[in-house]
């Protein structure tokens, strides 16, 4: 997966590409307008990351002359202003998601995924698995090591994206909005106490643990 | 053109306008008047001479007669320096004539209409004439036609000369009016020119200053009171801009120091592995924190200033109450709080913030509830209003801190600022600014146990 990063500030710049790169993908920075326009149209992305404050042409112009030209990658803006005129504008240009700094790296690599998946036609698999645990999403069934596991539909949907995004690092906000539908920050740990009862009956009393804390940032499911 | 002018020179032009045509109007009516009063002179003149004409003629009897008659008339009339006559005989024949004027042509007037008949004007040689002329009996039974005219000209040159006088009193005194118009003007305008001293005077610095409503006349109260009300709410809005930013500076002083201190105790000594990491996961829940308090205090901006309703839809509080219980229950099932819901209704309004309304009033009672107590969420009509009641058991609020429960990072217990999990101190004042964004309020209660937050919406 190709990603092209266009971004003036310098450390946003550099820790985005850092931070993408060790997550396992290729990755283009570009630190102006004009340089990002010539490599999105040159070469081929997956997804084109785009700063809307740029210097030479800023985002706006930028995903314009990319859209006129043909391109179709997803694109995701990052900006600075939380101005719902702004988003609007973004929407209307062709942008498939925005991201308001300061946001959170792994807030930031959840919409990535969220945005290179899309269009891939993910397959609708009836059945879920990570190690021994297996989720049934037609019986609505879990069970794990041969054994049956009771959840509320609550702790269903929490497990089922866990089990559909296996290895990244899920922030609290994403968790919230997917599986509840709050589109805000719940300024209570309630994710975390959610979180600690599904351990408590899927992880805890077996073997591997799957479901990892990663403080600061959020939660993963991964067989080790 | 006259939009313009300033108010005291449109005043005083519209003055002088006014005078002049007064005056005017009175300059003609006088010129006028001074004229018709020379004509009727003149024509009683022309008369009374006609007369004695008619009087002179009636004794004629005989041609010869007739033809001596030249000589009365001649010393009755020809001595007059200003009057030109001409006689015609029964033939048309020239009896007496004023030498070097030509009479024109003229049809007689008969003598019983003498006194009706207008005057006939006409100029020769540049000298203006009024004439009449009759035609008179002989005692023969013959017709001798008699022509009078006298020269106007001194008339004119009176007239002329009143006339001079007259436009030059009218200009002089429409200036004059003009110059008074605008000290008038002036003078009138003063509470005006006072107002707008007062309002340069107030600034970022003054805006308590305001402009003297009693002071004024009472045209300009209503305008000084309307701009005294736009002062107010400016300076109220001017407040919350600057207690929002000094409350952020002084709410990011804490958490900021403490990563400094935190990131440069780190640094000032080498460390393993694993304590480095302690540090860093520690300050990336710091940093989320302060995300998460720019976000909501860019979120009270907006919605204080009306800015965040995006769209207007109906919403079943009901549906809301239940969806979040969804999302708060596993909180309140580790703490054995009870969670429950009576009653329904609908609001029209934003639902992300709506719901976000409720969810801060939520997740604030579930803060306050000791373990095993309850939430009870009460959705009811009353007197009009929609009201939306969040109880829960718990402490009873002092009531000194009741009312400030909604102010922006006011914590009824100080020693709990920043606890773990503790919020951004900013829920219930985002609450707040909802309610008020769809023109409803909340309001805090707390007595006996049992705390109780309602929302009240306009129905």
């Amino acid at each position: 997966m190709k990603i092209l990063i266009v971004e003036d500030e310098p450390k946003t710049g550099d820790y985005l590409l850092q931070g993408l790169v060790e997550s396992g993908f290729v990755v283009d920075l570009a630190r102006n307008g004009v340089d990002g326009l010539h490599l999105a149209v040159s070469g081929d992305y997956d997804l084109l990351v785009l700063d809307v404050m740029l210097p030479g042409l800023n985002g706006w112009q930028v995903l314009e002359t990319l859209r006129r030209s043909g391109k179709e990658m997803p694109v995701l803006f990052l900006t600075a202003r939380d101005q719902v005129e702004d988003r609007v504008k973004g929407l209307e240009l062709g942008a498939d998601d925005y991201l308001v700094k300061p946001f959170a790296f792994s807030e930031f690599l959840a919409r990535v995924r969220t945005l290179l998946r899309r269009g891939k036609g993910s397959m609708e698999s009836t059945a879920l698995r990570a190690a021994n645990l297996e989720l049934d999403l037609l019986r609505r069934r879990v069970v794990r090591g041969g054994q049956r596991i009771e959840l509320t539909a609550k702790e269903f949907a929490l497990l089922e994206l866990l089990l559909r995004r296996q290895g990244e690092v899920l922030p609290r906000s994403l968790i919230a909005s997917q599986v509840w539908d709050m589109n805000f920050d719940s300024d209570t740990n309630v994710i975390e106490v959610a979180m600690r009862r599904l351990r408590a009956k899927v992880d805890d009393a077996f073997e591997p643990k799957l479901i990892r804390t990663v403080r600061g940032m959020g939660y993963v499911l991964e067989a080790p | 053109m006259i939009a313009r002018l300033s108010l005291t020179a449109r005043l005083a032009l519209l003055f002088t306008m006014g005078s002049g045509a007064v005056l005017l109007a009175l300059g003609w009516l006088v010129a006028g008047a001074i004229e018709h009063h020379f004509e009727e002179l003149d024509h009683a003149e022309l008369t009374g001479k006609l007369e004695h004409a008619r009087h002179l003629i009636a004794q004629v009897g005989t041609t010869a007669q007739l033809e001596r008659l030249a000589g009365p008339l001649g010393d009755a009339f020809l001595a007059h320096h200003d009057l030109v006559v001409r006689v015609l005989g029964p033939d048309g024949q020239v009896l007496l004539a004023t030498p070097g004027v030509q009479l024109p042509a003229q049809v007689p007037t008969r003598v019983a209409e003498l006194d009706a008949a207008p005057l006939w004007t006409w100029t020769q040689d540049g000298r203006s004439y009024r004439g009449l002329a009759a035609t008179f009996p002989t005692a023969m039974a013959t017709q001798v036609q008699v022509a009078m005219a006298i020269d106007s000209g001194h008339h004119d040159v009176f007239l002329r000369t009143l006339q001079r006088s007259l436009w030059l009193f009218v200009a002089c005194s429409v200036l004059l009016m003009g110059l008074l118009g605008w000290v008038a003007a002036r003078r009138g305008l003063a509470p005006l020119r006072a107002m707008r001293e007062q309002a340069a005077a107030v600034t970022a610095q003054s805006l308590d200053r305001r402009l003297p409503a009693q002071a004024v006349p009472e045209e300009l109260a209503d305008l000084a009171r309307t701009l005294n009300e736009m002062l107010e709410r400016l300076e109220e809005a001017f407040r919350r801009l600057s207690d929002f930013s000094s409350d952020l500076a002084h709410e990011l002083r804490t958490p900021i120091s403490n990563l400094m201190m935190q990131t440069q105790v780190a640094l000032s000594r080498p460390r393993d592995a694993d304590s480095y990491r302690d540090i860093l996961e520690s300050n990336a829940e710091e940093y989320e924190r302060l995300a998460r308090m720019v976000a909501d205090m860019l979120f009270l901006a907006k919605a204080e200033n009306g800015l965040a309703i995006v769209q207007c839809e109906t919403v079943d509080l009901a549906r809301e109450v239940r969806d979040l219980f969804d999302f708060y229950e596993a909180l309140a099932d580790e703490r054995h709080i009870g969670l429950a819901l009576t009653g329904e209704g609908v609001v029209q309004g934003d639902r992300l913030m709506l719901r976000r309304a409720l969810s801060n009033l939520l997740s604030n009672a579930l803060r306050h509830t000791p373990e095993g107590g309850r939430v009870a969420v009460t959705i009811l009509r009353q007197e009009g209003q929609l009201l939306l009641k969040v109880d829960n058991t718990g402490e009873t609020i002092p009531a000194q801190h009741l009312a400030r429960l909604f102010e922006r990072f006011y914590r009824a217990d100080p020693s709990r600022q920043h606890a773990s999990g503790e919020g951004t101190g900013l829920g219930l004042a985002i609450t707040q600014a909802i309610l008020r964004a769809h023109r409803g309020e909340v309001s805090a209660a707390s007595e006996g146990g049992l705390t109780v937050f309602t929302l009240r919406f306009p129905f």
